[in-house]
């Protein structure tokens, strides 16, 4: 480990000095611990069962960021770590050859997001592990999922692997409808889940985000992934997905939860339009992104949402946001989405060329700031509704390709819109005096 | 006889001769103070739209909210506002200096006073536009708030925060401007103290079993009605 990377480091001492007794690794996972300790119990025997099962002679660490009691998660994955190299010697399973190396950095309260991720980048970097992985506690982790991530970027040379899951039909509207169709056609990569809980990374890429100057962004503290995924498309790294499994979490959520998922996903979107702007507003095309294992994976079994409500919701909000929408939208836009507001739920469709209208709108507004950014991007949770319950009507009987092929034409009518986006963007907006 | 009348003539025609030659100098003093400040008010002026234009600030107010409230007042933007109450000022305070070259007696005290009361008339105007600007931004906050959790009435809540804000904002301007002084705090506390009990027989009266409910709820008694979406990611 290079004298000077330890001086320019922002790791704590005590970080500092576990990482230098690790030395130079291969892989580096790093985890991002909740309170649980049971479920943090579970990811580290599942990235340790990876290690063990899958990259058995390649030297190893597990980077543990956490913000609670740093013994008991000690304590756990020291459990976890005996127990899994016994039971697999015992069954005449894959050993690893060498240790599996622990490191925690452990913080006073619980670390965003956006400084856990650049505690476990640094890690990388100054371990030079050539690839990492990035996982959440809370999903149903498998050594499947850690080996997914890996192994690419470990064997194949990618920068940068997003993870694919089993998902119900109805589940991840917002990326189905939205942020994959609109990053696709702005920022040109085919990459389905940009926001996600699991993502892979090479040092080279861990080195580039590292030593840019975002960290302090608030997008960048509560939903980092998706930034990494966009800095090493414009860097022409190379990017792939990966399919994982069916992920376990619940299908449908309430309200509150929507707008803060709204406001860190949607605006972290935008906030990357933003501050990318350069490298988007001269692109024309998408590029497909390499795929390991199937590209979708629906599923369908009956799924408890309160359609009648999505809908009035719907209509509400726009009746109440008039005159704000009035400030963000085209006229013309705002026109079209009156019309279909006085619409009957019976009748009602939101028209995917009118959707995809309305978000160059937001987008083009987020950029000259016509309102504050965190209100605009919460005006825009009513229309989402007002799409997602079309789509639920629309699509209650459509089977998964059937839903495939919605998807695709949504992303084409993206791209197909793009330069309407880059007039809206690109208009000089005087402030009225 | 006709001597002193001559003689009280050549008096008063020396004096006015001295009075024009001791007022002519100050007066011509004064002009030159006024329109060397025009020209200083004028600099301070361009300097400071070119500072606030490279600093983005009409963006800034843009996102604030604090544009719209000047749209709605018919005032210019924010850069040109500022630009020109600093020119004003600035000529202004000039202007009284001049006006006090003169030595008019009477003047002196109430340019004194004026020039003392103008801090206060500026941190009073400070005070209320910062004051629309919070109740704007906090209204607007509310009234997302409101529509994107579903409450029956957003519009409602929204404009009872931008009342208060307004209230309490217009109440220290005054305060500060030192107008009736005891009247605007009485008012103040009669308006701010009949809304809250008006909001709460309200709630009590007219409202009991969203307040039982709202109650339970909080208290874990029983659960929300359903409002399940789908999971967006």
């Amino acid at each position: 480990m290079s004298s000077a990377l330890v001086e320019d480091t922002f790791l704590a001492d005590d970080l500092l000095r576990q990482l230098m007794s690790v030395g130079e690794v291969d892989l580096l996972v790093g985890i991002i611990s909740c309170s649980d300790t049971q479920t943090n119990s579970h990811a580290l025997h599942a990235i340790e069962g990876s290690f063990q099962r899958h990259f058995t002679r390649q030297r190893a660490v597990i980077v543990n960021v956490c913000g609670g009691d740093k013994n008991e998660s000690d304590a756990a994955a020291a459990t976890g770590l005996t127990n899994m190299a016994e039971k697999n010697a015992r069954f005449g399973q894959p050993v690893a050859l060498r240790t599996i190396q622990r490191v925690t950095a452990d913080f006073s309260v619980p670390p965003t997001p956006g400084t856990a991720l650049r505690t476990i980048l640094a890690s990388a970097d100054l371990l030079r592990a050539r690839a990492c992985a990035v996982v959440s506690p809370g999903t149903n982790l498998t050594p499947g999922w850690i080996a997914n991530l890996l192994t690419p970027v470990y064997r194949e040379k990618f920068d940068f692997v997003a993870p694919l899951y089993t998902r119900h039909k109805f589940q991840g509207l917002l990326a189905r409808n939205l942020l994959y169709p609109m990053s696709r056609a702005v920022f040109g990569c085919k990459i389905r889940e940009l926001y996600s809980d699991e993502w892979g990374f090479s040092g080279r890429l861990a080195a580039l985000c590292l030593n840019q100057d975002v960290w302090h962004e608030e997008p960048i503290q509560t939903r980092p992934e998706a930034w990494m995924a966009i800095s090493a498309i414009s860097s022409d790294l190379r990017c792939c997905q990966t399919y994982l499994g069916q992920k376990m979490q619940s299908t449908a959520t309430s309200s509150t939860d929507i707008v803060e998922v709204f406001r860190q996903a949607v605006g972290n979107l935008f906030w990357l339009m933003e501050s990318r702007q350069a490298a988007w507003l001269e692109g024309e095309r998408s590029e497909p992104a390499e795929t390991f294992g199937p590209e979708h994976d629906l599923t369908a079994e009956p799924i408890d949402l309160n359609r009648h409500r999505i809908f009035e919701m719907f209509r509400s909000g726009v009746t109440e946001l008039e005159p704000m929408l009035s400030s963000i939208l085209d006229p013309e836009t705002h026109a079209e989405i009156k019309n279909i507001v006085s619409l009957e739920e019976s009748e009602f469709r939101f028209r995917s060329d009118l959707w995809v209208r309305t978000l160059y709108d937001f987008a083009a507004s987020y950029h000259h700031a016509v309102i504050s950014r965190d209100h605009l991007v919460q005006a825009l949770a009513p229309l989402y509704r007002g799409m997602t319950f079309s789509f639920l009507v629309e699509h209650s009987q459509s089977s998964p390709d059937e839903l495939e092929a919605v998807s695709e034409s949504l992303c084409v009518e993206f791209e197909r819109q793009k330069p309407y986006l880059t007039e809206k963007w690109k208009a000089n907006v005087e402030v009225k005096s | 006889m006709r001597q002193a009348i001559l003689q009280g003539l050549e008096q008063a025609y020396t004096n006015l001769v001295h009075m024009i030659a001791d007022f002519l100098p100050r007066f011509l003093v004064m002009l030159i103070i006024i329109v060397l400040g025009l020209l200083v008010a004028f600099l301070l002026k361009y300097i400071l739209r070119g500072v606030l234009s490279l600093t983005k600030l009409d963006r800034v107010s843009e996102e604030a909210g604090a544009s719209r409230i000047l749209r709605s007042a018919h005032l210019p933007s924010m850069t040109v506002l500022l630009s020109r109450s600093v020119f004003w000022v600035t000529w202004l305070g000039f202007i009284l200096v001049g006006l006090s070259v003169l030595g008019v007696a009477g003047l002196q005290g109430q340019i004194s006073r004026l020039l003392q009361f103008l801090p206060e008339v500026f941190v009073g105007i400070l005070i209320l536009f910062l004051g629309l600007m919070t109740a704007n931004f906090l209204s607007r906050a509310a009234l997302l708030a409101g529509v994107n959790s579903g409450h029956p009435s957003p519009k409602i809540l929204s404009w009872s925060i931008r009342f208060i804000i307004w209230i309490l904002a217009i109440s220290m301007t005054l305060e500060e401007l030192g107008v009736a002084r005891q009247t605007v705090i009485s008012a103040f506390s009669i308006i701010f103290g009949a809304l809250m009990l008006g909001l709460a027989i309200a709630f009590g009266l007219g409202g009991q079993d969203l307040a039982r409910k709202s109650l339970e709820r909080y208290l874990g008694g029983t659960k929300k009605e359903k409002d399940k979406e789908p999971l967006p990611l």
